[in-house]
């Protein structure tokens, strides 16, 4: 088989395979099902990871430098090898039903973001891969701080309604889930400032190239917005004393939705004129 | 001979009506024994009042002196002054076999809300030993009870009824605290109330890891013993409210009448507290704290005995084949213990042919001996043996015969046959 003849719906079709199987345990509950499942989305992690060394080989740069769409694809391979590290932990653990959709949004959004290689990269290439990997893992963190909100919010109601745990619906205590989701903003939030001032740099180090970057561009608004949302969350998460662990979550809930649409749209229209050549 | 049981439980009934028809204390029920001896005076009783169920058990020898449900619902109503019209329905009644089996499965806990649990056999032991404390018990009630605890034990080691979570103590802290909580050894807890639903939750607690624990009670001294079983601190009862502040889990299992805690006693403890988590559980019948505690704020988790019936469900599912296998072992231990019951109805006139039979042989062996003094001792045993065994062979089709007929019920029409054949008087 050759390597090259792996594409986006191969590792797509297995996710959404998965998915599904996973959907299946809340009709019945089976081993052969659960391990299908497991066994698809480590099927789709080697095509992807496949696909990413691919395209890194044809464009000749590293995954996160290489394009958008390389770069969705990234973090969905990310929130993938989470996915797989959690269920390692705790098998019992029901997080594929949450991750699994986020990861397809991430894959279908590359599908339609540019694929073209970002030609700023010979500006400072170092630069770019630590602005690039900043960013990367400030919106994994974003997206992981999403699930774990949404998993709180979900335990959160079904221990105020008194209900029994589902068997498919094996979820962490509340105490763990707040935990994690706080650990979670208060880490990606400095990533993601960090990740605006290597943005900023890199921008000031290509006003004197051939391609300069204006600021006073919607889509700079628009991040900078974005940033100062999380960052707005994070001093709330900080100082705030009085706040329930399910205001909590439907902030971080609020807050990354809001983020991840945005930067979603931004990718999905091609309307990023920061990282896309087409708009230079 | 006959068995008899009203009922209202945690299936056909509420627990606002539960909690208005239960027992709450050793002293009440032993003015309800007092009540009941007046009433029905002929009749054994034995009560059992626990969080889930009041059962009235009555047995007598004479089934003419059974009272009416009618009659022990009035009692229910005179005695707990609420009107009968407002829980007749939700009393049930079974007489004979039913009552019989009805208390196997009490005692087997295939009737109670956390399958398998073992609390209630201590609940029925304790329920006994307060109707003997008190007299009201009797031969009937004696058999069944010790019968009953017969019967929940080999269905404990025959099955795997017991396997797993299985009391409603365990139930709360494994299924709703542990999904709270992630660990528990830097939790405080705080008990309210010294029964043994303190005691055995306290043990589950400990068991994942609890340290600080606060013991509060009426009476401080069994506030003491229990802390100090637990290793843990003993208070006056006065300053529950202020510990409730420092409480992350709150256990409340005392015999109150009414609410011992309300959401306005929680407000200004939660104002300085603030939404930290607070696991409750309210383990009263009635219920110890009020509902409206649960609507204080987010960090709140109020369950009380009803709430907890949905995982009971779920285990109850997961047991199913094993109930079938319990069901099997009590539909047995009922007949066998029913056979019993109508053979020992039996007894006083066997024992009365028995002995008519064996005197007339008496009689004519002692006739004998005279006509025929040259016989020595060797060959007038030899005679008494042999006249003996032909009486024990000549009884024996008849009584097995009776045997078997008690099977099906009291051999009443068989009785009165050997009665009139063998002239035989009450």
């Amino acid at each position: 088989m050759r390597l090259e003849n792996v594409t986006v719906f191969c590792f797509f079709a297995s996710y959404l395979c998965a998915l599904m199987l996973e959907l299946t345990q809340f009709l019945r509950q089976s081993v052969t099902l659960k391990w299908s499942s497991l066994g698809l989305t480590v099927a789709g992690l080697i095509a992807q990871t496949i696909y990413l060394v691919e395209r890194s080989r044809q464009t000749d740069l590293p995954p996160l430098l290489g394009s958008s769409h390389d770069w969705l694809l990234v973090s969905a391979w990310l929130a993938v090898v989470w996915f797989l590290g959690m269920k390692v932990w705790d098998s019992r653990l029901s997080i594929g039903i949450f991750v699994l959709p986020l990861v397809l949004v991430l894959v279908v959004t590359s599908r339609f973001a540019s694929s073209e290689p970002n030609p700023r990269v010979s500006i400072s290439y170092w630069g770019s891969m630590l602005h690039a990997a900043l960013w990367v893992f400030g919106i994994l963190g974003v997206i992981l701080a999403m699930i774990v909100s949404v998993m709180y919010l979900l335990q959160h109601r079904r221990l105020k309604h008194k209900r029994a745990e589902l068997p498919a619906l094996h979820l962490l205590s509340l105490e763990r889930l707040n935990r994690i989701n706080w650990w979670l903003i208060v880490c990606s939030v400095p990533l993601l400032t960090l990740g605006m001032i290597t943005g900023l740099w890199m921008s000031y180090l290509a006003q004197s190239s051939s391609a300069p970057v204006s600021l006073a561009n919607s889509t700079f608004v628009a991040f900078s917005l974005i940033w100062l949302g999380m960052a707005v969350l994070f001093g709330w998460l900080v100082v705030s004393r009085k706040a329930t662990g399910r205001l909590v979550a439907w902030r971080t809930v609020l807050a990354c939705t809001f983020l991840l649409v945005t930067l979603l749209a931004i990718k999905f229209l091609s309307v990023d004129g920061i990282h896309a050549r087409e708009l230079i | 001979m006959n068995v008899q049981v009203v009922y209202c439980n945690h299936q056909n009934a509420n627990l606002a009506l539960r909690e208005r028809l239960a027992f709450s204390s050793d002293e009440l029920l032993v003015r309800a024994y007092d009540e009941l001896r007046a009433r029905f005076p002929k009749s054994e009783h034995v009560v059992i009042s626990t969080c889930n169920r009041v059962e009235l058990y009555t047995a007598q020898e004479d089934p003419a002196d059974t009272p009416t449900h009618d009659d022990l619902a009035r009692f229910f109503s005179d005695f707990h002054q609420v009107p009968v019209i407002e829980f007749f329905d939700d009393l049930l009644e079974c007489q004979g076999p039913e009552a019989v089996r009805h208390l196997f499965e009490v005692a087997s806990s295939i009737d109670s809300m956390v399958l398998g649990e073992s609390q209630i056999v201590s609940q029925i032991k304790a329920a006994f030993q307060l109707a003997m404390d008190s007299s009201a018990n009797g031969p009937l009630t004696n058999s069944l009870f010790q019968r009953a605890m017969a019967v929940s034990a080999r269905v404990r080691t025959d099955t795997k009824l017991s396997e797993g979570r299985v009391s409603i103590a365990s139930v709360a802290v494994g299924d709703f605290g542990k999904s709270i909580f992630d660990r528990f050894d830097d939790k405080t807890v705080l008990i309210l109330g010294a029964g043994e639903m303190a005691s055995e939750t306290l043990m589950y607690l400990r068991d994942e890891g609890v340290r600080q624990i606060h013991v509060c009670n009426r009476r401080l001294e069994r506030a003491e013993a229990l802390a100090k079983e637990f290793s843990g601190q003993a208070h006056p009862w006065e300053s529950r409210l202020e510990l409730l502040g420092q409480a992350d889990v709150v256990v409340s299992t005392t015999g109150a009448e009414r609410p011992i805690l309300t959401a306005a006693d929680f407000k200004p403890i939660r104002k300085k507290t603030g939404p930290k988590p607070v696991f409750i559980l309210d383990l009263g019948a009635p219920r110890d704290i009020d509902s409206d505690v649960s609507h204080v704020d987010d960090g709140i988790f109020l369950y009380n005995i009803d709430d907890l019936e949905a995982t009971c469900n779920a285990n109850r599912k997961l047991r199913a084949a094993e109930i079938a296998k319990a069901r099997e072992i009590i539909e047995e231990e009922t007949a066998s213990f029913m056979h019993d019951i109508y053979h020992k109805a039996t007894g006083p006139i066997v024992k009365r042919l028995r002995e008519h039979w064996h005197e007339i042989s008496r009689q004519e062996l002692e006739l004998l001996f005279r006509k025929l003094p040259e016989l020595d001792d060797r060959q007038r045993e030899a005679f008494e043996k042999t006249i003996h065994r032909v009486v024990n062979k000549l009884l024996h089709p008849p009584l097995e015969t009776l045997r078997d007929e008690a099977r099906n019920g009291p051999p009443v029409g068989m009785l009165n046959t050997l009665k009139r054949l063998f002239h035989l008087r009450d």
